[in-house]
């Protein structure tokens, strides 16, 4: 009796192992070397990762438009005489697909360098493999911390927090005179927590003071605790760290109750939905942006133009430029280096000064860390974002 | 009586070959196949742990649970935690996220464990946003932030050790007195009772350990992905899981591992399908649920299916030999 359980054991444990050997062995091709050394006429692999689809499928996928763009224009001239081939792949947003594809894209596809994620999460995940499989991998919108800290392969191009909100603040304190703040964070928004960390250390070197600080949660609606408060504080200026639709509602309670000053904010609060939703109340609200089309430079406007006439008349957004800025910065790299191996290629790369992109000047410091230049302040215009001033930021 | 502890040496022993043939053949396979294939292995394992869990818990005691993502996410934190902040090893910390979940699913059970059918699924919900709110606003686990700095220690051989151990206790669990008693409950609670059995204390038992490989496989997927943070742990995960137990067919131990086969691998498999993909996953399932409503192995008694195919070839071999 005992004996033949253990059969049956026996029996379920192969048949376990046989199904992982061929669910392994179906899911692909053998990943055949292909030949990636310099001289060959192969094409230079670049992958992408980010959301097709999912929650945030609307970052990846503007990202991807300027990749695309950024790879017809590199394909026009090519790179140290090979083609440029993107790879793309979609996470969905998720971390367990994300190690998946990046797994993918350095073993199998042989990148020798990806684009993503949009998100500090996934990047930070993605950027352990990527770093240790020695690829590059450039995230074109990630803003948090430990990012870049994982090792010498990771990058970002993306205007950071902890260099726009205390520009941002120096321009409402001391420009504007608005001293007494109201600090508002949404507590289950990683973004908002750690941006309302930066945000209250900038008012505090700018000479400001936070006369109150308030929580709300993402998805709450009714603000009224927190905004009758905030009005018996009387501050010249609310600072809301979160997200657009949440500001809208926040700024709807705060004019409800005859609150007059305004909100400024981070580049969360940069969705067409804060007009949508807030109306009246957000006009004059003013918030920071990494990229604005209005005022151009002579190579901004360029990228405009040619975006314009490949998408429908579409608009570039803030992630569509930083995903061209992206693979051409790379793409220059690899020029310079002269080499397609990111061992060789990551060094120049880290080397890159005040480049000339499409979001602005580009600067890696030594962490890596990127000074992108200027800030974009925009302010909410008759229902629309319109560029307040620009921002230039100084590289040390 | 020697007989037996012969038979339950022997059974040992087994297990233990098994045991080491598995850690022999997937460090094997962990040399020869490409990262990004075991990759998926491996995340076929940790959902395989945390699906075995749930399947005790709905499959064969019937409690339909919606909660699992919050068992795993205790696991992730508490193993990461300890790993991270108290520098237990890595196998102790996958230990220490099985036990609290454990504890967890024991104290969560007394209460709800009064419920039964669609009321428990709504509890067990609830439950499971308490505890991604919870993560959120704790200092410990850095909220809605999330908790950086853990040791990618996973390997495809501990993961596959560990599915495994997880089978063969949970195989014999099922024919154990204990699973028969989980099988009635699920059957028919009110004649179970009726029989003299605990109901409550067979159901919370199951909570427990299906708990415990829940916080196992959060503890795994931790030390996996390097990263968590409470937004890992949504709704969506414990539907996942779910998917799997019901896809496999409830209650079935191999249909759950062939359901953590098919519905991890799939969404990788069906990548060349580009953005088609998770609209053929989702077609995919509506099929087999419509082809196989209970599942893909619900209803098949495997032992006896391969029993008599075993009878059958030695039928066959002993005419022959006539």
């Amino acid at each position: 009796m005992f004996i033949k359980k253990s059969k049956a054991l026996v029996v379920l444990s192969l048949i376990m192992s046989a199904l992982i050997l061929v669910s392994g062995c179906g899911a692909s091709k053998p990943a055949e070397t292909a030949p990636s050394g310099g001289e060959s006429k192969e094409p230079i692999k670049i992958g992408f990762l980010g959301a097709k689809t999912g929650d945030v499928a609307i970052y990846g996928l503007n990202t991807l438009k300027g990749l695309n763009m950024a790879i017809e224009e590199l394909n026009k001239e090519g790179v140290l005489g090979r083609k440029v081939q993107l790879v793309e792949e979609d996470n969905a947003g998720q971390k367990d697909q994300a190690i998946n594809i990046t797994n993918k894209l350095i073993s199998q596809d042989k990148v020798v360098a990806i684009v993503g994620d949009p998100t500090t999460g996934i990047t930070r995940v993605a950027g352990q493999i990527a770093n240790s499989k020695n690829t590059v991998i450039m995230s074109a919108g990630s803003t948090g911390t430990n990012v870049v800290e994982i090792g010498p392969y990771v990058f970002r191009d993306t205007l950071l927090d902890t260099i726009a909100a205390p520009a941002t603040m120096k321009y409402v304190i001391q420009d504007k005179g608005w001293k007494n703040v109201a600090l508002i964070t949404s507590k289950n928004n990683d973004y908002s927590v750690s941006l309302s960390k930066i945000f209250s250390d900038a008012i505090k070197s700018n000479g400001g003071n936070i006369v109150i600080e308030e929580f709300i949660q993402d998805k709450d609606t009714d603000f009224s605790g927190q905004i009758t408060k905030i009005k018996s504080a009387n501050p010249d200026v609310i600072v809301f760290s979160g997200y657009y639709t949440e500001g809208a509602l926040i700024m709807k309670k705060a004019r409800e109750v005859g609150i007059k000053a305004v909100m400024v904010g981070g580049d969360g609060l940069q969705g067409d939905d804060l007009m949508k939703i807030g109306g009246a109340a957000v006009e004059g609200s003013i918030s920071y942006a990494g990229f604005s089309p209005e005022q151009p430079t002579p190579n901004t406007e360029k990228f405009i133009n040619a975006f314009k006439a490949k998408y429908n008349n579409e608009l570039p957004d803030l992630f569509a430029a930083q995903g061209y800025d992206a693979l051409m910065i790379i793409a220059k790299a690899i020029k310079d280096s002269g080499s397609a191996d990111p061992v060789k290629f990551k060094d120049t790369l880290a080397k890159t000064k005040n480049y000339d992109g499409v979001s602005g000047s580009i600067t890696f410091q030594e962490s890596r860390e990127p000074i992108k230049s200027p800030v974009y302040l925009l302010e909410v215009k008759d229902g629309k974002f319109a560029l307040l001033k620009k921002v230039p930021v100084e590289v040390k | 009586m020697k007989k037996l502890l012969d038979n339950w040496l022997v059974q040992f022993l087994l297990f233990l070959c098994v045991l080491g043939l598995t850690a022999f053949i997937t460090d094997a396979i962990g040399d020869v196949l490409p990262p990004y294939l075991l990759m998926i292995g491996l995340f076929i394992g940790i959902n395989l742990i945390m699906a075995l869990g749930l399947n005790l818990i709905t499959g064969v005691t019937g409690q339909l649970s919606l909660g699992h993502a919050a068992f795993m996410s205790i696991g992730a934190y508490a193993s990461a935690i300890a790993t991270v902040n108290y520098h237990v090893p890595f196998l102790g910390g996958v230990l220490i996220g099985g036990l609290v979940a454990c504890l967890f699913g024991i104290v969560i059970g007394f209460p709800t464990l009064r419920l039964t059918g669609d009321y428990l699924a709504i509890a067990t919900l609830g439950f499971a946003e308490i505890v991604r709110v919870q993560f959120t606003n704790m200092k410990i686990t850095n909220g809605a932030i999330g908790f950086l700095g853990i040791q990618g220690s996973t390997t495809f051989p501990i993961v596959m050790t560990i599915a495994v151990i997880t089978l063969v206790l949970m195989v014999w669990l099922e024919n154990s007195r204990n699973g028969r008693a989980m099988l009635a409950i699920r059957e028919d609670e009110i004649a179970s009772s009726a029989v003299g059995i605990n109901t409550t204390l067979y159901k919370i038992q199951a909570f427990a350990i299906g708990a415990f490989c829940a916080g196992v496989g959060g503890a795994l997927f931790a030390h996996t992905t390097t990263f968590i943070q409470p937004t890992d742990f949504g709704f969506m995960k414990s539907v996942d899981i779910l998917s799997i137990v019901v896809l496999g067919g409830l209650g079935s131990i191999p249909g759950t591992i062939i359901g953590a086969i098919v519905l991890t691998a799939a969404p990788e498999i069906l990548r060349p399908l580009a953005n088609y993909r998770m609209m053929v996953y989702g077609v995919l399932l509506v099929i087999i649920m419509i082809f196989r409503p209970y599942g893909l192995l619900g209803g098949v008694n495997l032992r006896q299916a391969v029993r008599r195919a075993f009878m059958l070839t030695k039928k066959k071999q002993a005419g022959r030999e006539e």
